[in-house]
């Protein structure tokens, strides 16, 4: 029997802030994703897409960016909530593709300095996964207080983290095979 | 001529899997004949190989 080729999910470092503590979330949660069974991952920073600003939009597009997620099976966002929103060079980012995400799974982290963990970035990202076409799931990562989940190094301190992702991960690659299976087998329907 | 049927895997040679049609609202911006009136944009099929997963894009008719 043929081996099942490994999923692929990349996670996107969704701000380019100097200073920013997404960057310990996304690290360490590239780090837990790569561990898993039959995961490849790879960690993609939009700091170092460099999208210029005079343009917008598909006719932007990066090819390699583009081919990341033409080639994932699903996509991890880390985003931190800036103002109750999500960071627009992020959105930026997002946008120079279209066709690339179509039926693929995506689980977002939110990371606020606040109590309530990026809950509203999430939800104000979720009408715009949609309409790319990308499917999202019921758990989330919720990176509260972050400045105390992580010291100074990167090094995680809360331990309970790497259980509430374990949850979180099993989700979003369940929601990565069969999507994958429906995208390979699963036809729409003709009259 | 628009082909309607099968698209067939560039890389595997195999038949691809149609699972999505899409509009394309700013497509029609650019080509206004390629519009469908009816659902007001250019719609697209997306179809992915069940052999290698990669997935091609092409006008619905």
């Amino acid at each position: 029997m043929e081996a099942e080729r490994p999923l692929f999910i990349p996670v996107i470092l969704g701000t380019t802030r100097q200073g920013r503590m997404s960057e310990h979330v996304a690290r360490f949660v590239f780090g837990e994703l790569s561990k898993r069974k039959n995961v490849e991952s790879e960690l993609i920073d939009i700091r170092d897409l460099s999208f210029p600003t005079s343009d917008a939009g598909e006719g932007i597009k990066d090819s390699k960016f583009s081919e990341t997620v033409a080639r994932a099976d699903a996509l991890l966002l880390v985003v931190p909530e800036y103002n109750h929103g999500y960071p627009g060079l992020l959105k930026h980012a997002l946008d120079t593709n279209l066709k690339e995400y179509i039926h693929k799974a995506v689980g977002i982290c939110g990371v606020s300095a606040g109590p309530f963990g990026g809950t509203r970035v999430i939800e104000n990202l979720l009408p715009v996964m949609r309409e790319l076409g990308l499917v999202t799931i019921f758990w989330d990562g919720n990176f509260s207080s972050v400045q105390k989940v992580f010291d100074d190094s990167g090094t995680l301190l809360d331990a309970a983290y790497v259980r509430r992702l374990d949850k979180f991960f099993k989700e979003l690659i369940w929601m990565a095979k069969v999507l994958r299976h429906g995208r390979e087998s699963v036809g729409i329907e003709e009259e | 001529m628009v082909d309607s049927g099968k698209m067939i895997c560039p890389t595997c040679g195999v038949e691809m899997n149609c699972h999505a049609e899409k509009i394309d609202y700013a497509a029609g911006l650019a080509e206004p004949d390629a519009i469908d009136e009816d659902l007001g944009g250019v719609v697209e099929e997306f179809h992915t190989c069940p052999e290698c997963g990669q997935t091609l894009a092409r006008r619905s008719v």
